[in-house]
């Protein structure tokens, strides 16, 4: 009885507003929260430096420079100046090694030796996460990063011209070898592996704390003497600003435009990403809005049937019960529905994605996402229904 | 066994002056008791406030001066108790609204089925006995809303009767019936508020003689 009393008091033509508006909302929200979650790799790690606007710059070599070596270091009053700027906002020095550094590595006994260089550049501005990136002084284990061009020279250019076989990422990984480190009558053996490729810093890195405790040990540097670096780290502030590609070319400095570009899309795709989440969290907003306004409608315009109801003895939870019941069904249900367009939609966007990134993701944002949403709307309907039934039964 | 007793001191409706209730037995006395098992008419001109005093006393309206409490006689003594509000409803009181508070989408029948499944104090087959006793049987399956005022009155009654109480309140309850049903109406409340052993109080202005009372009080 109660439920044919009230079942009438229900609008279609609302009740679908809300099922459509709250249906387009919650799905682009979703979507875009998974988006964001499973574009992670290009959004923060890969590009982990860079996800801060910064890019490698070294000066540019002209034939007088390689005579007179000294110009393509950085001195004190350029750094200053260049720190200076109003558009960076950190800058960081590459550190090179002092020192003299050679690979071996035995295969089918036979041993190969072929020397090496290294820098270094603090630990914040590596784009590879690994907890193997790690060395104390007395670790016997130095763990090396090598850039992603490498391999790709190797895999694409050599091996294809030698008839050699292709090494993946995962193989090269696990490769370990020596590195001999001399200098200063001194001779220290490591055991190392190369824990990570990097697809922006175009050196051979080892950790930093190695390399400064290194050059002082068997390079050329005392603790005290300051090393001139070749090579730059800068973050800006913003890598849209006009006056960056101005500064550089004044100043004769070499910067890999690529990279430039590359700050500036993912820039793009992170601003519209939030862009889309926050139309998405308007249209769900306005969406609750509407059914919570349309609600107080219906209870104003059917006032007299609960004061009646309350008046012969129901209480107000019997008699809010059959609309929170409905819209929690239709809510739930709606969002559900949402739950899986976002990830048929994910399914259609992966297919185009895997080509180009290599993406180990799942379906875990969604799922926690829509299930967040269904608790924090249905326990606010819940609250604001009871309320408003509540206020108007007694109201006098 | 139990008797409740609703006592008021010093009530008065907030909009009426003290000279308005002047000479009323009710409103502005020290202390006025309606005692279960006796039976109370309430005599008055329209616009004196007898729906109000029966307001107050169902806890649906506030606006009053005065206290108006509920004491259990026990054997040990009076004891004052404090009823949730839908509680009251339920299981203490009974009203029969002067508006009469139908629902007019629902049937006579529909509209007894929803006040008595609050506590299911009758079964359907004594409802249906009471409805048929009262109404043409064509019109039990209309709308309330379709039905004329009496007709609607009868209805009121019924579901009036369907829930246990200790008082029943009745506000003009023969105000559009005839005499002939004013009398069906009114042994089927006897018999209810006896086999309860109710209290009753009863506004009216018309057919003040269909329940015979044990106390007149003019307001």
């Amino acid at each position: 009885m109660l439920y044919k009393l009230q079942r009438k008091t229900l609008i279609p033509i609302q009740l679908t507003g809300y099922i459509v508006t709250l249906l387009v909302g919650v799905s682009i929200v979703l979507l875009a929260v998974q988006a964001y979650y499973d574009l992670r790799p290009v959004l923060t790690e890969q590009t982990g430096v860079f996800k801060a606007h910064t890019v490698t710059v070294s000066k540019n070599i002209t034939i007088y420079k390689t005579v007179n070596k000294k110009n393509i270091y950085f001195d004190n009053k350029e750094l200053k100046k260049i720190e200076q700027q109003p558009f960076i906002k950190n800058i960081a020095c590459f550190n090179t090694a002092t020192f003299n550094a050679k690979a071996a590595i035995r295969f089918e006994g036979q041993s190969m030796i072929t020397d090496l260089f290294f820098e270094s550049v603090p630990d914040e501005y590596l784009d590879v996460q690994s907890t193997e990136w790690q060395w104390d002084s007395t670790s016997g284990f130095l763990p090396v990063i090598i850039p992603e061009d490498y391999l790709n020279l190797y895999n694409f250019g050599f091996a294809e011209s030698q008839s050699l076989p292709v090494i993946s990422k995962n193989l090269l990984s696990q490769v370990t070898f020596n590195i001999i480190v001399e200098g200063n009558g001194k001779r220290k053996i490591y055991n190392s592996r190369i824990i990570g490729l990097s697809g922006k810093i175009n050196s051979i890195l080892v950790p930093d704390k190695f390399l400064k405790w290194a050059n002082v040990e068997f390079g050329t540097q005392s603790t005290t003497s300051e090393s001139h670096p070749s090579r730059l780290l800068l973050e800006f502030t913003d890598a849209n600003d006009e006056r960056i590609p101005h500064f550089i070319e004044t100043n004769g400095l070499n910067i890999n435009k690529a990279e430039l570009e590359a700050n500036k899309i993912v820039s793009l795709l992170r601003f519209v990403l939030i862009f889309v989440l926050v139309i998405a969290a308007i249209v769900i907003t306005l969406s609750v809005s509407f059914i919570i306004m349309s609600f107080n409608l219906i209870i104003q315009k059917n006032r007299k049937l609960f004061v009646n109801l309350y008046q012969i003895g129901y209480t107000t939870s019997q008699i809010a019960k059959y609309y929170k019941w409905v819209i929690s069904i239709i809510t739930a249900l709606d969002i559900i529905i949402a739950a899986l367009l976002a990830s048929f939609t994910r399914s259609i966007y992966l297919k185009k994605l895997t080509n180009i990134f290599e993406i180990d993701s799942n379906l875990i944002p969604v799922t926690i996402s829509a299930s967040v949403l269904i608790i924090t709307i249905l326990v606010t309907y819940n609250h604001i229904i009871h309320r408003i039934v509540s206020h108007t039964v007694k109201a006098d | 066994m139990t008797v409740l007793e609703i006592i008021l001191n010093k009530l008065k409706p907030q909009y009426m002056s003290e000279s308005e209730v002047a000479g009323s037995d009710i409103y502005m006395h020290e202390s006025v008791t309606f005692r279960q098992g006796n039976k109370y008419l309430i005599n008055a001109q329209s616009g004196h406030g007898k729906s109000s005093l029966l307001n107050f006393i169902y806890g649906s309206s506030k606006r009053y001066e005065g206290h108006i409490t509920f004491k259990e006689e026990t054997l040990s003594g009076h004891e004052a108790v404090i009823f949730e509000t839908q509680k009251l409803r339920t299981h203490i009181i009974s009203y029969m609204f002067q508006e009469l508070c139908l629902f007019p989408e629902l049937t006579a029948m529909e509209n007894v089925q929803l006040k008595n499944r609050l506590t299911n104090h009758k079964d359907n087959s004594e409802i249906e006995s009471m409805l048929d006793m009262l109404l043409p049987s064509e019109k039990k399956g209309q709308p309330v809303g379709t039905l004329s005022i009496g007709q609607q009155q009868r209805v009121a009654a019924v579901r009036a009767l369907c829930q246990p109480f200790k008082f029943l309140l009745l506000d003009e309850p023969f105000s559009h019936i005839d005499k002939e049903n004013a009398r069906l109406v009114a042994n089927l409340i006897i018999q209810e508020v006896d086999a309860q052993g109710a209290g009753l109080i009863i506004t009216s202005l018309d057919r003040s003689d269909a329940i015979p009372c044990d106390y007149i009080l003019n307001l």
